[in-house]
């Protein structure tokens, strides 16, 4: 650095003998700088966006992984790295440093050598950077269990050793009264169990599943897919261990030899495994049939078939559903629970309130209805929603019934003799009978109230009715439901003018519009476009997935009841379900609205309609896991806090966030290579003084690497003509399109307000001594651009890359200071953000700060966006001195307006 | 330009070399650091493109050795696991970035061009 020192002495001094090699000497060492400098801009521009895509992440409903979360904080912590590092390699290192005191000028140098606030700064970056990968730890794991529990020594305490569905099923068991419902007998092969299971595998999984993230939400459903299918042969290809495989044989003898002795199952005993995974059931997730549950499983299957279930934890639509809800993988622990089969003459599923809340009245309370699903035969069919379902409505306060809706029913499913479960066909007799008596409606809707006593909220009860009429819980989780609407359409269905499809069941409320997509096929769903209205016939499970991205959803068959109608609801997607018709009726549509709420389609879009439904649930993420991971980093990289670079505050101690160093960091390297060290550090002989149209301007130009043309590149004065920048070009012909007036004329107050601030506020430096206080430096290249300009009190700096990558454009402008008083100034910056933001720049106003971007769009709007700061720099300098009357600033602010559109115009004069 | 790429998935080379290839840039790919390190003790690269998590010789450590036999030869490592401790570990030797797989191949090659600018001159 004394080298370089006795490099620009000899420069600045005009007999220089051997100017020339000096000169070329010296601008090679600053374009050196440069180029640090330059790339030191462009990590904090990335840095910023990473925080950006943050806030976004944390606010929005779209889906993301641990990948993401990992991904966005690695990066941050990379840049601002990166930044701490060129900003020592700017400064210099501190022994040398051109900062230290004899050389130092200015009011914010620090008053110790470089060298030490550089090792400040990396002890608060390496700091912040623990706390934020602390953050994204995983919580510890459930506690140590017997691999295999009986249901009956389960309570809800226990669901991180039983799952949701075990332990809560447990719980009911022990709390039913014998005259409501008996529950099965059963076990649970505990998450200890699994854990023991999947220990080998979950190395090679979690990788996979890390690549999968990697492709974000976008990935395609072939690609979810393919990853499911071979995580699954994974899992169940795996042995299990002896001990495990002896638990489970034990277990499951001693369980078909309880059941056969208690006369439910006879002698041929079948199970039903289900899926108890920790979090499944617990309330606002409920997984609703994500998971596989196997039925009508001989006890010598079961040890395989076991893995079958933990296996599904791997499913596509598990899989898609923890990524919406934020789950992470190693968050999910799978139980299983085993029970014996009940030879069910008819099932379903109940709720013990109105889930689309429909009731007009809000749930839990007295009023209202019940509502009771049934079908002969197993109630899987209700669940899947694969057969056409008996709907009852009883009254919750009296149990009477109140409404019967009896479906057309062909089929039934039933206990196979060999394995598994099959659907016989229904006799004709009992097609159009309803399956349950008035009676046996009652005592099912009464097993739901009671449950939802018990537990506190609204239950989903699946239930079952064995061939003695003893009434079984089969499993019961927290409903969701959606508050009552206020606007509840009274008209009733038919009454809908112009509708292209009427009638069905709300299954969730809303109303939402979007192309139509009618899914015949599996294959159809790959092909399924975001934001697209959903049309199937059946409402079935493995359709979830696809409501991360549709509008609303619209089937042939299907009820309240099934688990895509929860999952709609959940999601708080518009659907209508057992709409008779609906693919050929909607099929040719285009653009349709579903109204939910009054069972009609209705064509394009319907604005009233969609005015009255209210916009979906906010923050589908917020609460999970992952987004709790990411909220906890966070916390150490978004904040900004370091707000007052003149301030004595602003110091490497004080970074309390990434976002703090950046700050820092940035302000320090414009400090570097603009003002520290005076005239020394800043190679004035690299600066050219712009000339346009025969005049010299108060501006001076550093050329980088290729901002100006050949001509330009000899010439001790720079023409306009010579420069080759496109931003800087862009960014000129807004600072000149329109002659700049001068100052506005200022009312007397507003003349006071200037001088008392003037007198009062020490901040307020015109730096009137430095050479650097009156000009304006251009750092240019082919692409690029830096404009640091200081007006008296104004400070100003803009940054701009515009080149042919559309991904790569952006421009940052910043904007402070002004003379008149506080609230002149903030009243000043927050017109000009407000005038910017209506051309698309994003502002963020902060006190008198104005801050504003704006990137990735083509060339040719970049080059419109610059023309616009460019305006503004010239036209905006002293608005603030008429801030103190709103008539004068409304009239100045649309007098910028129409500037603003004849420079962009090209008409201006 | 002769770019060096390190990477034990071979499906990724074959990609980036008809990437590459299109771009009429010269490339060698190879599936592991012990070939990387002898590849640059035996001929010069502009940039090598390094992944992370490989088996045998680890990145981290490849990198270490590339420094120390070319200092000026700058290093962009590449990686599926996102970790903020490597990619301290990275920069500290001297990498010029970390960056997180999936990267668009434009990315990739613009940050490519960008350590290529950033070399000091010679």
């Amino acid at each position: 650095m004394k080298g370089l020192l006795n490099v620009f002495t000899s420069l600045f001094s005009p007999s220089g003998k051997e100017r020339g090699e000096v000169d070329a000497a010296v601008l090679a060492a600053f374009r050196e700088r440069c180029r640090t400098f330059k790339r030191l801009l462009s990590s904090n521009h990335e840095a910023l966006q990473c925080m950006a895509r943050m806030e976004e992440l944390l606010s929005g409903d779209a889906p993301f992984g641990m990948h993401t979360v990992n991904e966005l904080c690695t990066r941050t912590g990379t840049l601002v790295f990166q930044m701490v590092r060129l900003l020592e390699r700017l400064d210099g290192p501190g022994a040398e440093n051109v900062s230290s005191p004899d050389s130092a000028a200015g009011p914010d140098v620090d008053s110790k050598p470089a060298g030490n606030a550089h090792a400040a700064l990396q002890a608060r970056f390496r700091e912040i950077g623990a706390r934020v990968t602390e953050a994204l730890r995983a919580p510890v794991s459930a506690p140590d269990a017997p691999p295999v529990l009986r249901l009956a020594d389960l309570d809800a305490s226990m669901a991180r050793v039983a799952g949701g569905k075990a332990a809560n099923l447990g719980e009911a068991a022990r709390a039913l009264p014998p005259d409501v419902a008996r529950v099965p007998l059963g076990v649970v092969v505990t998450t200890t169990a699994f854990r023991r299971f999947m220990a080998d595998l979950s190395e090679d999984i979690a990788a996979r599943i890390t690549a999968r993230d990697a492709g974000g939400p976008e990935a395609g459903l072939d690609t979810a897919y393919a990853l499911s299918s071979a995580l699954q042969q994974r899992v169940t290809a795996a042995p299990l261990p002896d001990d495990l495989a002896a638990s489970l044989r034990e277990a499951v003898a001693a369980l078909a030899s309880e059941t056969g002795g208690a006369g439910e199952g006879g002698p041929g005993v079948r199970l039903a495994l289900r899926s108890s995974a920790v979090g499944e059931d617990a309330a606002g997730s409920s997984f609703a049939g994500q998971y596989r549950s196997v039925l009508g499983v001989s006890p010598e299957d079961a040890p395989d078939l076991y893995k079958h279930v933990v296996a599904s934890k791997y499913g596509v639509t598990a899989m898609a559903y923890r990524l919406a809800h934020g789950l992470r993988d190693e968050d999910v622990d799978m139980a299983v629970l085993i029970t014996a089969m009940i030879d069910a003459r008819c099932g379903g599923v109940a709720y013990s309130t109105d889930p689309a809340g429909s009731s007009e009245v809000p749930a839990g309370s007295g009023a209202g209805r019940v509502l009771v699903h049934a079908v002969p035969g197993l109630p899987k069919a209700v669940v899947d929603g694969s057969l056409d379902v008996d709907r009852f409505e009883l009254d919750r306060a009296t149990l009477e019934v109140a409404h019967v809706h009896v479906a057309h029913k062909t089929a039934r499913l039933a206990v196979d003799a060999g394995a598994g479960v099959r659907e016989e066909s229904l006799d004709e007799s009992l097609a159009d009978a309803p399956c349950l008596s008035a009676a046996e409606a009652r005592a099912v809707a009464r097993l739901a109230l009671e449950l939802e006593r018990h537990f506190g909220c609204p239950q989903d009860v699946e239930w079952a009715l064995d061939r003695a009429g003893v009434l079984y819980l089969l499993q019961c989780r927290p409903l969701q439901v959606r508050a009552a609407r206020e606007a509840r359409a009274a008209a009733p269905s038919g009454a809908v003018a112009g509708a292209l499809a009427l009638g069905g069941v709300a299954a969730s409320p809303g109303a939402a519009c979007g192309p139509v997509f009618v899914l015949r096929k599996q294959a159809d769903a790959l092909r399924f476009p975001q934001g697209a209205v959903l049309v199937t016939a059946q409402a079935l499970p493995g359709w979830a997935p696809l409501l991360a991205k549709a509008a609303a959803v619209v089937t042939e068959h299907g009820s309240q009841a099934g688990h895509l109608a929860t999952v709609a609801r959940e999601y708080g997607v518009p659907a209508l379900m057992g709409l008779e018709d609906a693919c050929a009726l909607l099929a040719d549509a285009g653009e349709v609205t579903v109204d939910a709420d009054r069972l009609a389609v209705l064509p394009g879009r319907d604005e009233a309609a969609l005015a009255r439904s209210r916009p979906r649930s906010a923050g589908l993420m917020a609460g999970s896991a992952v987004h709790e991971a990411l909220r906890r980093a966070a916390e150490h990289v978004v904040p900004l806090r370091l707000l007052d670079p003149d301030g004595p505050d602003f110091r490497p101690e004080n970074c309390r966030t990434l976002h703090d160093v950046t700050r820092y960091c940035h302000e320090k390297a414009v400090h570097a290579m603009f003002h520290k060290g005076g005239d020394v550090a800043f190679p004035q002989g690299a600066s050219r003084r712009l000339s346009c149209g025969g005049k010299t301007m108060q501006y001076w130009i550093i050329d980088l690497q290729d901002g100006l043309d050949e001509a330009g590149r000899d010439r001790r004065t720079v023409r306009l003509e010579d420069v080759r920048s496109v931003p800087m070009l862009a960014l000129w012909r807004g600072m000149t399109a329109v002659q700049w007036a001068g100052p506005p004329a200022v009312d007397a107050k507003g003349f006071m307000s200037v001088v008392v601030e003037a007198s009062m506020n020490p901040d307020l430096d015109p730096a009137m001594g430095s050479p650097m206080a009156m000009r304006n430096y251009f750092m240019i290249s082919r692409d690029f651009m830096s404009l640091q300009s200081r007006f008296g009190f104004h400070f100003c700096s803009v940054e701009a890359v515009i080149g042919e990558r559309d991904e790569q454009n952006f421009a940052c402008f910043q904007f402070k200071g002004g003379a008149a008083s506080m609230e002149r100034r903030v009243a000043r910056a927050a017109l000009v953000g407000e005038v910017m933001a209506e051309h698309g720049f994003l502002t963020e106003v902060r006190a008198d700060n104005l801050y504003a971007r704006i990137e990735h769009l083509p060339a040719a709007r970049m080059e419109d966006a610059l023309a616009i700061l460019g305006h503004l720099i010239v036209h905006t300098r002293q608005l603030d001195m008429v801030m103190g009357s709103p008539e004068r600033a409304r009239a100045e602010a649309d007098k910028l307006r129409a500037d603003l559109a004849a420079v962009l115009g090209g008409t201006a004069p | 330009m002769h770019v060096l790429l390190v990477d034990d998935e071979l499906l990724f080379l074959d990609i980036m070399q008809r990437f590459m290839d299109k771009r009429g840039i010269d490339f060698t790919g190879v599936p592991g650091g012990r070939e990387a390190v002898e590849a640059v003790s035996r001929r010069d690269f502009d940039i090598v493109v390094l992944d992370v998590k490989m088996p045998g010789m680890d990145g981290i450590e490849t990198l270490r050795e590339i420094k120390r036999l070319k200092p000026d030869l700058e290093v962009i490592m590449l990686t599926g696991h996102a970790n903020t401790e490597d990619a301290l570990k990275a920069l500290e030797i001297g990498a010029f970035d970390y960056l997180i797989k999936p990267v668009a191949f434009e990315e990739l090659y613009a940050k490519i061009e960008e350590a290529l600018a950033a070399r000091p001159l010679s």
